[in-house]
């Protein structure tokens, strides 16, 4: 007969401490927990209002709430179960304050933006379950052992799985990482604290805790998976987090599944005690469903990391947070407080009676509720459906927040009965809160403070065949616009305001309605649809009577008619704050692997003499940056579009498979495209999406120089992007017109027109100058040459075609759109040297630019 | 100084006379009474008081409000439609649908009395008193234009 009876908190043979003090302890520590339940639950609430919004209630509730409670029940049970000596009176209270500390400092670093305050958070909670665990190892070796000693370790292997996944959570926070790292360190650091913080601990206390929830006896043979699953569990953990850490996914599948396998093993005795006696309260029932969707969840994640690539990971778990933090950790904290809250509170049977009875008041209900909701949290059902689930989610769980101080109060011999004033005044205030966010719901976009609220007006806006019905809105400043959008073409359609509200994409005779917000400043509106701007699909919302806006927009738009007509005056002046784009080339970074970060956006920029064009940018400049390296360097490009339509990659310098790094992305979305620069050579890059002539002739290109091997040092290096001028509004019918016509407005070196005649680029006499010229188009190319001078060097597409120790000399290199190269010349005397296309209608027309040669 | 001047002078005329006049019985009469009656003279003068509000508010303060309201709203082009959209619409609609709660609880709270459950009684006043300021602090976020 080896079946046992295990009483937690009421074992006789353990009085070390008077249960006074311990229910005392406990109270607060348990009050600690709450009030983390309750922080969570109002993170929950306010939803997207608060900064870094999922990540915040994400970790107000597993660092504020599980941790905290991990950290306390953890030493609980091992004292209890083990017989230990009760630690030092000062250790629990000193780490109870500490931890949180060092919580308070995480979250509020990470929320305000002091990503340092947030390591150092960090750091202190590392070190504190550090700490707890070393406590918890050093008591247990003093004592004598016994038949929990598993315990110990199943609790110091998830306190060492905290210290890793912490530290993995410090380095995150601190955004030191390269963007590829932060996938997959995210997925590694998600999986540590998970599965082996939060799930070793659970697995681990409830071969005890589950038998004496259901008050029943241990089952025979608990001790053997109990030693056999964790090197399993912690195997498989440790070969995941690996795997995913390096990218390795079938090492990051296997251990997943090997940790599942683990998990089922340890999971045995559970099923067979509950067999034994099956669940009949309200702590076990909720414990048995959050033990399931445990299972459901490790389940789920072990496909998913089979079927994804690593970086993708950390998003394509994101669904199943809820089922493991509601679905599992809530209900497993919430289950296992319900039973041993009034345990630890005490106070004789009939207190304990009381006590229980009070958690346990509508757990049929709650549970139901919760395990009801889960599953449309995950499941892709409606927003409203699943806004539904989420608000009876929050209210089950949150019940409970109301009811466990309240137990806590009582045994603390405070009696609570709330006046019918207060219970009045709570519900009137929580009725007319409601109201308040109603009525103040709907406000699309910010409007800007302090701007009256008018009238609201809507109007019906009709998407048709390449217009948008009316074509103009005129509105009172301060009016409340609302939209109904409907589409009555045959092809879908959508309509963006320049505010950034927009309707989802509709389909043939759908409808939306758009909150345009309060309009205070004339704003444009168009379909986001590919090429349907292009071809006509605007609109504009006028606002009467603010002369200043209308006048300012006027002659912008006056300016841009005047270019579009007159010839550009190219001998004119820069403005004086134009900077002109550095030329000077420098020599590539040391290392063989480039981190880079581009970011799309939409800027407007001086292409010429005092002409501003909007043009579309990879950070902030067409061209965009230069990136430079060796032979074999590796590039790992973030690319992010903070832009108001899809952009995309295109890296000549590497070759891959296009499909996904080339992939269009909408505006707010990143990708990372790496590439390995094999051959060397002057490359173009450029926007990927179509339609390429617009995005490239918009200015979305750049130049990758990848050295040849044997590259000789020059005294001077500049490179120079040839790309084509388009003048107007980019997207619109007679901008592209003209690139479908091949007739730009001027032709551009490093982007603005004639922009190195106002600024010349520099040399001296007889120093060795080379300059790299890529051929952006998108229509034209160029034959590069240099008045006055002779080149003795020539690079071109990936060859030398002649070097300084030939007898010949070369006048030009030609490009076609989209090749590069470079020259070599010695300036032979002081002087200024224009440097051209030789196309002349080119040359004349902006692609020109000086070498001011002077003596030093 | 128009006809909806008038018209508005009286809508908030009588929202002030009801809100006052609850104001009025729980934070002055109430107290008082507690204090200076002998239990059924206080349950007497309670219960009348109870009964003259309720009787202000079916003859006076409902048609009043009910009538003004609706032609406030006529005259500033409120339809049912524009009930919902964002901005002045949603904020009425919060506001009706809060004076319905006032109303609601207010009702409650006169069968509850009859029926001798003093501390439900209690919460449904306290509810409707504070949902009846709620509605005031909505009427005041009205846009006035």
């Amino acid at each position: 007969m080896t079946s046992t009876d295990v009483r937690i908190g009421t074992d006789p043979h353990t009085p070390p401490e008077p249960p006074r003090r311990r229910a005392s302890w406990h109270a607060r520590a348990n009050a600690v927990v709450l009030a983390w339940l309750a922080l969570t639950a109002a993170a929950m609430a306010a939803g997207d209002h608060l900064p870094v919004a999922p990540w915040l209630a994400i970790h107000v509730f597993l660092l504020g709430a599980v941790t905290n409670a991990i950290v306390t029940w953890t030493e609980h049970f091992a004292t209890a179960l083990l017989r230990l000596p009760a630690p030092a009176r000062w250790w629990p209270v000193a780490r109870l304050a500490a931890l949180n500390a060092g919580i308070a400092a995480v979250l509020l670093g990470a929320a305000a933006g002091y990503p340092a305050v947030a390591v150092g958070g960090a750091v202190v909670v590392v070190g504190v379950v550090a700490g707890h665990t070393a406590v918890l190892i050093k008591q247990a070796r003093r004592a004598l052992g016994g038949r929990f000693a598993y315990l110990v370790n199943w609790y110091t292997c998830s306190g060492i799985a905290l210290v890793v996944g912490g530290t993995l959570g410090g380095l995150l926070v601190s955004g030191v990482l390269p963007g590829v790292w932060e996938e997959r360190l995210t997925a590694a650091h998600a999986h540590t604290n998970l599965f082996g913080w939060v799930g070793l601990t659970v697995l681990g206390t409830l071969f005890t805790l589950w038998p004496t929830v259901l008050r029943t006896r241990i089952v025979d043979g608990v001790a053997g998976p109990a030693r056999r699953a964790l090197p399993l569990a912690v195997a498989g953990l440790t070969l995941a987090v690996a795997g995913l850490a390096a990218g390795l996914r079938w090492a990051a599948a296997a251990g997943v599944v090997l940790y599942a396998a683990a998990a089922v093993l340890a999971l045995v005795p559970f099923v067979r005690t509950a067999r034994q006696r099956r669940p009949h309260n309200g702590a076990a029932w909720m414990l048995a469903a959050g033990v399931g969707w445990f299972v459901a969840a490790l389940a789920a994640d072990a496909a998913i990391v089979a079927t994804r690539p690593p970086e993708e990971i950390a998003g394509a778990v994101e669904p199943l947070l809820p089922l493991l933090l509601a679905g599992f950790i809530g209900q497993v904290l919430i289950g296992a407080l319900t039973f041993l809250l009034p345990v630890v509170l005490g106070g004789g049977p009939a207190a304990l009676k009381r006590t229980a009875a009070l958690l346990e008041q509508g757990w049929k209900t709650r549970t139901a509720a919760v395990n009801a909701a889960l599953p449309l949290i995950a499941l892709p059902v409606p927003t409203w459906a699943q806004q539904a689930a989420w608000a009876v989610l929050l209210t089950a769980l949150a019940a409970f927040v109301v009811l466990a101080p309240v137990a806590i109060l009582r045994s603390r011999g405070r009696e609570l009965t709330p006046s019918p004033t207060a219970i009045g005044l709570a519900l009137g205030g929580v009725l007319t809160a409601l109201a308040v966010g109603v009525a103040g719901s709907g406000f699309g976009a910010p409007a800007e403070t302090g701007a009256a609220i008018g009238e609201t007006r809507t109007v019906d806006v009709v998407l048709g065949d390449m217009v948008i019905d009316p074509g103009v809105i005129d509105v009172e400043p301060g009016t409340e616009l609302v939209l109904q959008v409907s589409n009555s073409d045959t092809q879908p359609h959508d309509l963006r305001l320049a505010n950034g509200a927009h309707t989802p994409r509709l389909g043939p005779g759908e409808s939306a309605t758009l909150e345009a917000g309060v309009v205070t400043e004339p704003m444009e509106g168009w379909c986001t649809l590919m090429g349907h701007r292009a071809a006509g699909m605007e609109m504009r919302i006028d606002v009467d009577g603010s002369s200043g806006a209308d006048t300012a927009e006027g002659t912008d738009h006056g300016d841009h008619q005047a270019h579009d007509t007159a010839p550009l005056n190219l001998s004119g002046e820069m403005s004086p704050d134009w900077r002109p784009y550095d030329a000077e080339l420098r020599p590539a970074p040391g290392g063989t692997e480039h981190e880079i970060e581009i970011t799309a956006t939409e800027v407007e920029q001086e292409v010429a003499p005092g002409v501003h064009q909007p043009v579309w940018t990879f950070n902030g400049t067409a061209p965009g940056p230069v990136l430079r390296g060796e032979v074999g360097d590796v590039f790992t490009v973030t690319f992010t579009n903070d832009g108001t339509m899809g952009h995309g990659l295109d890296f000549h310098a590497g070759a891959l498979a296009p499909d996904r790094p080339m992939r269009t992305i909408e505006p707010g979305q990143s990708l990372t495209y790496q590439f390995r620069a094999e051959q060397a050579g002057a490359w173009l890059y450029h926007c990927s999406t179509p339609p390429m002539l617009q995005h490239i002739g918009n200015g979305m290109y750049g130049a990758v120089i990848v050295d040849p091997p044997d590259l000789e040092p020059v005294d001077r290096e500049y490179v120079l992007v040839q790309g084509e001028l388009y003048l107007g509004e980019p997207g619109s019918e007679a901008q592209v017109d003209a690139m479908r016509a091949a007739a730009p407005d001027a032709w551009m070196f490093n982007g603005t027109a004639a922009g190195y005649d106002h600024a010349p680029l520099t040399a001296t006499p007889g120093e060795r100058v080379r300059i790299w010229v890529v051929a952006a188009g998108p229509t034209s190319g160029t034959s590069f040459h240099i008045v006055g001078a002779q080149f003795d060097t020539v690079y071109k597409e990936g060859a030398y075609l002649l070097r300084p120790d030939d007898d010949g000399g070369a006048q030009a290199l030609d490009l076609a759109p989209a090749q590069g190269g470079f020259v070599e010349t010695v300036f032979p005397e002081a002087g200024t040297y224009p440097f051209v296309d030789h196309d002349m209608r080119h040359a004349e027309n902006g692609a020109h630019g000086i070498f001011q040669v002077k003596e030093n | 100084m128009t006809l909806w001047t008038v018209v508005r002078f009286l809508h908030v005329l009588s929202a002030m006379l009801w809100v006052g006049g609850q104001l009025t019985v729980s934070l002055v009469v109430l107290p008082l009474a507690r204090r200076r009656l002998a239990a059924d003279q206080r349950g007497t003068m309670l219960s009348a008081i109870g009964r003259r509000f309720g009787h202000f508010t079916i003859a006076f303060f409902l048609p009043v409000q009910i009538t003004t309201g609706v032609a406030l709203a006529w005259h500033k082009g409120v339809t049912w439609a524009s009930l919902a959209e964002p901005g002045y619409g949603r904020i009425l609609a919060a506001k009706l649908a809060l004076f319905c709660v006032v109303m609601v609880a207010a009702t409650m709270h006169g069968i509850v009395v009859s029926r001798g459950r003093p501390t439900l009684a209690r919460v449904l006043a306290v509810t409707s008193l504070v949902t009846s300021l709620g509605v005031v602090l909505l009427a005041t976020a009205l846009p006035a234009t």
